[in-house]
């Protein structure tokens, strides 16, 4: 079937429109930091226990309490990164006009996604440009999850500096137009290897995000704790403890994960069937192999005496940067058998 | 390996005991201690400690993340041969260096092969303790409930009425209902669940090693070959009809599945307008194979994603060209070359493909001819070149030789290049040739007519007995992995007592192992309503 290239006109026109959105919520994000109101310190609202009535069936209802999860941590109610401004309903003019501008660039994102896949009669993750635009896709929507149920408003500011920054660079430098799949991709495990990688990668994402703002934040918290001069501290103020950053990342990671270790292995068994040979470590998958390990140093390091926390982190952020090295520089510059990227 | 001990968030002061951190420490302190002899046994308790620690697993996890690089990033030999000879002609010195090192092929090379074995002896050494030991805590039930369980992170209190034995019985039920493991004991019970989060990191780690064994086991009984093959032409799988063949240590030639392959036709499509023009949009091989040699033939037709299966051996169409075909009459005016010759692309938009064409059998003089095949020429300034890799004007450009081609001295040539070392070159402009032209060599040498085409398929045939093997351990690996991440084990512990008038101060207690998944608090909450739930219905 022919490519609709006027279907394909307008996907671009709603990615671009994403863009500036997103672009708009981050100056709300930023906005809040400068001029929303100080919210009470986290950590002491955390540290009063939350007293939770719980009925009881027929007969005399038993007065009880639980207290859950006032643990030594302190992050809050049940350890969860959940809570980390202290009111409930206190969200602030500027983040309630940020989160509304993050949905209307989503649908503006997915629209465009969806529109592409639509004009080329697939799904619209076949090259590095679609690749890039899927993945921010799905890191702004896993951010708006994460931020709905554990309300981490903090974290839009950086998701979405990231996302402008990445979809800026996709639809300026490596902008591919509309085609045809080239024979090599066109299997149903496009669908379920891409997909996978996408996702994963969209997850860790954030969890990069969670990981450079836990360094800022654990950075400030040991000054204060040594009694150094902090600096400014405007924003980090305003930010969840370094336990709840940490603690974030690090189950952002335990999800994303298994996905990647399921999309190495969707690709190996696709290279399988297309090449004869389900691992023949060709640069990306070397690469993809890389990345995997150095996350699986992270999970063995945070449950190690004396790696936790920046030790971690660092390593959290390294498997990230093997990740977008492959994505920027081993699919697009050294020659394999991953370089459909449609760049020349 | 990532299964944590102790409940989270204990603070960065206590250790958070993996299971390997104390014997290491003990293993240390033993080693430093001075005047402290250790005898050969000790060291080697000593040596395996340390290999098997958990600091050591991440040393050596690094090292086979950064051994990886190399491999990545410099040609390999396993797979891009042409491109390490390239790499020692143009830095003879620094290749010399890398190919001392192994590092054209990392992944075969001993050092590498050393930090994959020492990482999996290392999991060996972590994982059979740990099987041993959830053996035995399998047996063994839960802990007795600690006093105070209001120091529990997770905890709450309620008051039923009734006796504590009643309330007990009620709380034990519902654990027990809940498939918690239940202990009881005068005054309390507790209850574990979860023990599928350590068999799922048993699991996990024990499928990797299956995942090495199954690569092992296709490296030492699969194979893998190569052959081109020109449309009209057949081969038989045997060792000597195979361009390439890469077997196993354990394999013989009388291993290979005896069949034959011939193309009938080839097709290629491509987008023929728009800014992706000439990118390839379907390739199909028409062919016709049988499974015992001289038995009947089938149709099948190989494309990319759709390999041929004959006895478990797979065949895979993995590239594409053309393969011009030529008259040559030498001096002497007899037919000594008739037929297609294989050239090699050299780029992919336009497809312009080189090779050569050898003629040992000319007179008076050996030919041997240099050229460039451009599937659709167009003159670009005064140059021609391909500009689209259909062959709309397929026209191709010869150099000419003559002299001895040396093919039987010396080590052996590439059929896609000429060695001129023996040949001089013909004082005979390289004019472009349309399908039919002709070209007289000077000096009487003979005629060279280019008369038309033909196009080839490179195909692979491997063989992988560790194939699904290797599947059955990713599956593997990847469900320890769920479990490990997404099973939390948790106690409930569950005290009451009699508050003197005729009621019963219940206390519940949690604690969970993990932090890797949140939402304790829920499964506790709920926990806690029905047990009292119950209580109170008693």
């Amino acid at each position: 079937m022919p490519v609709n290239t006027g279907l394909a006109d307008v996907s671009n026109d709603f990615l671009l429109a994403a863009v500036v959105i997103y672009a708009l919520a981050m100056l709300a994000f930023a906005c809040d930091f400068a001029f929303g109101k100080k919210p009470v310190k986290a950590a002491a609202a955390a540290r009063v226990p939350a007293l939770v009535g719980v009925a009881a069936g027929s007969g005399e209802p038993p007065a009880s309490s639980v207290r859950a999860g006032d643990g030594p941590a302190g992050g809050g109610p049940a350890g969860g990164p959940a809570v980390v401004t202290a009111g409930r309903k206190g969200v602030g003019r500027w983040v309630a006009a940020a989160v509304a501008l993050v949905c209307l660039g989503l649908t503006a994102h997915i629209t465009g996604v969806v529109l592409r896949g639509v004009s080329v009669h697939r799904l619209p993750w076949g090259d590095m440009y679609e690749f890039v635009t899927a993945l921010t896709c799905v890191a702004v929507a896993f951010f708006l999850a994460a931020m709905i149920r554990y309300r981490a408003y903090y974290l839009g500011l950086f998701v979405m500096v990231a996302v402008v920054l990445v979809l800026g660079l996709a639809e300026t430098v490596i902008y591919t137009p509309a085609g045809p799949l080239v024979p090599a991709l066109q299997s149903y495990w496009l669908a379920i290897h891409v997909t996978a990688m996408t996702l994963a990668t969209g997850v860790f994402f954030v969890a990069a995000v969670a990981g450079i703002t836990y360094l800022f934040v654990d950075r400030h918290a040991r000054r204060v704790a040594a009694g150094r001069p902090a600096g400014s501290d405007g924003i980090l103020r305003r930010l969840p403890g370094p336990e709840a950053l940490d603690r974030l990342a690090y189950r952002t990671v335990v999800f994303g994960f298994p996905i990647w270790t399921f999309g190495v292995m969707a690709g190996a068994i696709w290279a399988d069937r297309a090449w004869g040979s389900y691992w023949s470590w060709d640069p990306t998958e070397t690469w993809a192999f890389i990345t995997w390990v150095v996350y699986a140093c992270f999970l063995h390091a945070r449950a190690t005496a004396g790696w936790r926390g920046r030790r971690a982190t660092v390593i959290q952020l390294l498997g990230f940067g093997c990740l977008i090295f492959n994505v920027l520089v081993i699919s697009l510059v050294v020659p394999g058998l991953h370089s459909y990227a449609g760049l020349t | 390996m990532t299964g944590l001990r102790t409940p989270p968030d204990t603070g960065p002061a206590t250790p958070p005991g993996d299971d390997f951190a104390e014997p290491e420490a003990a293993a240390q302190a033993i080693a430093r201690k001075p005047g402290v002899r250790l005898g050969v046994a000790g060291w080697l308790r000593w040596g395996w400690r340390q290999l098997t620690s958990m600091r050591t697993a991440l040393v050596l996890l690094f090292l086979l993340a950064a051994g990886s690089i190399p491999g990545s990033l410099l040609p390999q030999q396993g797979t891009n041969p042409a491109a390490v000879s390239q790499y020692y002609s143009s830095h003879p010195v620094l290749a010399k260096v890398f190919g001392g090192l192994s590092l054209f092929n990392v992944f075969g090379a001993p050092w590498f092969a050393a930090i994959y074995l020492l990482l999996f002896t290392s999991l060996v050494g972590c994982v059979l303790p740990r099987t041993l030991r959830l053996v035995g805590s399998a047996r063994q039930p839960p802990p007795k409930a600690p006093r105070h369980l209001d120091k529990l992170p997770f905890s709450a209190s309620y008051a039923a009425a009734g006796e504590p034995e009643a309330a007990l019985q009620a709380a034990a039920a519902v654990l027990s209902g809940k498939r918690f493991r239940v202990r009881t004991g005068p005054g309390w019970v507790s209850a574990e669940k979860g023990y599928l989060r350590e068999v799922g990191n048993l699991l996990f780690h024990l499928a990797l090693l299956g995942c090495l064994v199954s690569i092992g086991l296709g490296g030492l009984f699969g194979y893998k070959a190569d052959r081109l093959l020109v449309t009209g032409t057949s081969f038989d799988n045997t060792i000597t009809a195979l361009d390439e063949f890469h077997p196993g240590r354990m394999v013989s030639p009388g291993d290979l599945q005896p069949f034959t392959v011939s193309l009938s036709h080839f097709s290629a499509s491509y987008v023929t307008s728009g800014p992706l023009l000439g990118q390839p949009s379907a390739f199909n091989a028409a062919i016709r194979y049988s499974d015992t040699p001289g038995g009947p033939t089938k149709p099948f037709t190989l494309s990319v994603n759709h390999p041929l299966v004959v006895d478990g051996t797979r065949v895979f169409l993995i590239g594409h060209g053309y393969a011009p075909t030529f008259r040559i009459t030498d001096g002497t005016g007899h037919v000594v070359f008739s037929g297609a010759d294989p050239f090699i692309p050299v780029e992919t938009s336009g497809l312009t493909s080189e090779g050569a064409i050898k003629v040992p059998d000319a007179q008076p003089q050996q030919l041997g001819f240099i050229g460039v095949f451009l599937p659709t020429a167009v003159d670009a300034g005064g140059q021609l070149e391909s500009r689209f890799p259909a062959p709309l004007n397929p026209m191709v450009s010869l150099v000419s030789y003559a002299g001895n081609l040396n093919m039987n001295s010396g080590p052996s040539q590439s059929v896609y290049s000429l060695n001129t070392s023996g040949l001089h070159r013909l004082p005979i402009d390289p004019r472009p040739l349309s399908v039919g032209q002709s070209m007289k060599l000077p000096g009487g040498l003979g005629t060279l007519t280019y008369t038309g085409y033909q196009q080839w398929v490179s195909l692979a045939i491997t063989y992988d007995p560790g194939q699904l093997p290797a599947l059955v351990s990713g599956i593997a690996v990847l469900a320890g992995l769920l479990l490990s991440f997404f099973v939390r084990r948790r106690r409930v512990f569950v005290r009451a007592e009699a508050t003197g008038s005729g009621e019963t101060a219940v206390e519940v207690g949690g604690l969970t192992r993990s932090d890797a998944a949140g939402g304790f608090e829920d499964e506790f909450s709920s926990l806690v309503a029905d047990v009292s739930g119950q209580a109170a219905k008693e």
